[in-house]
């Protein structure tokens, strides 16, 4: 039987605000290092503009001089700028993984690493996004690159794989921000919660007014799991396209079928590194070891054995397939890659690609932090030189050695190259300034659980 | 009409009081949750969310722009290229699929947006409390005043760690 309803004064004097307990420990936590500036972040953001400005400052130079500035010679056109777009979209791809295909999986451990792991492929796309433009040198016609009505009614080639390769770098950074930036709100929301004056206001546009509700999680349910099932087939396509670029040519070196899965598996073994030589300083920086712990290193660094395993297979049957084929000039084309002028990139990709990360076998050298960043170091030289291999030799060991010649990269290209570096880390260092690091929500899905269970026995 | 802001600390305690709120028809209820607990949208309204037909129209719309820029294009401006017909489909299905992952994508961020009710603003819901994005969970529940009562006990036998009464 129900109590008997109060009269109306008796409600008007029940009402009193709530008072505020103290904020969780997780939020505090993880948004600690959004409320206060070191110098030690202040000298690397430093440092990271001063990169990018001499970079900047060394592609105006070579926008008026001209591409010749770049160590381009004959039959050599394809250089770092080509080799270092290749790297920063393969970056990428780890992110997208750890984010989109480990949450089809449901894979639960993915949950403290992926927001540095998608603001990692988001900056690399940024970054890679870049070199196409500061490859073809004449930057101002970069909009020739996309279909639009011209008065010659010319419009661009759909058969070609370097109009493909438009259309999924443009869609992957599209998608990469969008899913980004979806996982975002509802962390910038806890951070509008809990600050003042500008940042709030900034923090509260960008929250798009996000209160958790019944409706609103609902809803982000559904669009993670649908951007998930549209990034999956979108990141397996992208790299594709990026390797059909080479791979649909006739080069001796280039055209082979495996690219495009060698190429996917050396972008994720890539990017999985990557996602080691960014996080590991960031953890240990801003003292997250509670969410981040070596139980995520550890996973990571079996995926970078796992896919060693699949690139150095790629790499074997490159050569079982020259040797197979019969063909002379894709003999010889392998010959030198391994012989020639440029064996020591040789060597150097199968050293830090093939060779290096078997002591990952050991459970001892996966939780040994220090051993897992040196590694995760040597992998992105060596995955930089398996596309300076790729590229490079192939090019300059094409059908008949009259036409054969060398390249070494040029001063400007490696201040780009250097530049690059630093684009994507300025992003970065902004990023961990102003928004949560770690997945707020997400932590918590798995701390409540946990406690509701831990109440339960 | 008074409003009812109650506060759990558990996401099944939640899901219980909203069956029994709802049972006892009072439908006017909103919850707030720091993570995603599908049991507890699931409990407020079973309906599924309309962001997939927002993903559906994208993808669709996505594969037809696709073929359709492609093959008027190659058929505006003729070039033979490798021998191969004009509107040759095997390589449009590349940039076909990519634009059917553009729209689609982009499309199902408007779907959030639309049925998550999200805009830039700066005024929350009255019973909004900053503490729902701690670890604390919220139902809010608006009621006449003569069932302020029942109300009340009802989210308190469900294991409400408080309950506060707010106007509406």
């Amino acid at each position: 039987m129900t109590p008997p309803p109060p009269p109306a004064t008796a409600v008007a004097d029940m009402i009193h605000t709530p008072q505020a307990p103290p904020d969780s420990k997780i939020n505090r936590d993880i948004l600690a290092p959004t409320r206060y500036l070191s110098w030690q972040w202040g000298v690397l953001l430093a440092l990271a503009v001063l990169g990018v400005v001499q970079a900047a400052a060394t592609l105006a130079y070579q926008t008026y001089v001209g591409l010749g500035v770049a160590g381009y010679q004959a039959p050599i056109f394809w250089g770092v700028y080509i080799i270092t777009f290749v790297f920063w979209i393969g970056i990428g791809h780890a992110g997208t993984l750890i984010s989109a295909i480990l949450f089809l999986f449901r894979a639960k451990w993915r949950n403290a690493i992926n927001r540095g792991a998608e603001a990692m492929t988001v900056f690399a796309v940024l970054t890679a996004a870049l070199f196409p433009l500061i490859h073809i040198g004449r930057l101002w016609k970069f909009y020739f690159l996309l279909p639009y009505p011209n008065q010659r009614g010319l419009w661009v080639n759909f058969k070609s794989p370097l109009l493909w390769d438009v259309f999924a770098v443009n869609t992957y950074m599209t998608i990469s921000i969008v899913f980004f930036y979806v996982g975002l709100i509802p962390d910038i929301a806890v951070a509008r919660d809990r600050s003042t004056g500008i940042k709030k206001v900034i923090y509260g546009i960008l929250s798009l007014g996000w209160q958790g509700s019944s409706g609103q999680w609902k809803a982000h349910n559904r669009t993670v799991l649908h951007l998930s099932g549209l990034a999956t087939p979108l990141v397996l396509s992208v790299h594709s396209i990026v390797s059909w670029d080479f791979a649909m040519s006739i080069i001796p070196g280039w055209h082979a079928t495996i690219f495009a899965p060698y190429f996917v598996a050396g972008a994720i073994f890539g990017g999985f590194a990557m996602v080691l030589t960014v996080m590991i300083p960031v953890r240990r920086i801003f003292g997250l070891e509670e969410y981040i712990t070596d139980y995520h290193f550890e996973n990571m660094s079996r995926f970078i054995l796992f896919t060693s395993w699949i690139v150095g297979y790629a790499y074997g049957i490159e050569y079982f397939i020259a040797w197979y084929s019969a063909v002379e000039p894709e003999q010889t084309s392998f010959w030198m890659r391994a012989f020639g002028p440029f064996w020591i990139s040789t060597w150097i990709m199968i050293f830090a690609n093939c060779v290096a990360p078997q002591i990952l076998w050991f459970k001892k050298m996966r939780t040994h932090i220090p051993t897992l960043f040196v590694l995760s170091v040597i992998i992105n030289i060596g995955m930089w030189f398996e596309r300076y291999v790729i590229i490079i030799t192939s090019l300059s060991r094409d059908f008949i050695p009259g036409a054969w010649g060398v390249y070494i990269p040029s001063v400007v290209e490696l201040s780009v190259l250097a530049g690059s570096f630093c684009w994507f880390s300025m992003f970065f260092l902004l990023f961990i300034k102003f928004f949560p690091i770690v997945a707020i929500t997400e932590v918590k899905e798995l701390a409540i659980h946990e406690r509701v269970h831990g109440e339960a026995h | 009409m008074p409003t009812l802001v109650s506060v759990f600390d558990r996401p099944q305690d939640v899901v219980a009081a909203v069956t029994k709120l709802k049972g006892r028809g009072f439908d006017d209820l909103e919850t707030y949750s720091p993570a995603p607990f599908e049991e507890i949208d699931e409990a407020v309204d079973p309906k599924p969310s309309i962001v997939r037909v927002f993903t559906l129209i994208g993808g669709l719309a996505g594969v037809f722009t696709g073929f359709f820029i492609q093959i008027w294009m190659s058929l505006d401006w003729p070039v033979k290229i490798a021998g191969k017909p004009f509107a040759s489909i095997p390589p449009f299905v590349i940039i076909g699929f990519e634009l059917t992952i553009l729209f689609g994508g982009l499309l199902t961020l408007i779907g959030l947006l639309v049925a998550g009710g999200l805009y830039p603003r700066f005024k929350m819901d009255p019973g909004y409390s900053s503490r729902f994005s701690g670890e604390e969970f919220g139902v809010v529940v608006t009621c006449n005043d003569r069932d302020v009562a029942e109300v009340d006990g009802l989210l308190r036998s469900n294991s409400a760690k408080e309950v506060n009464l707010v106007e509406a």
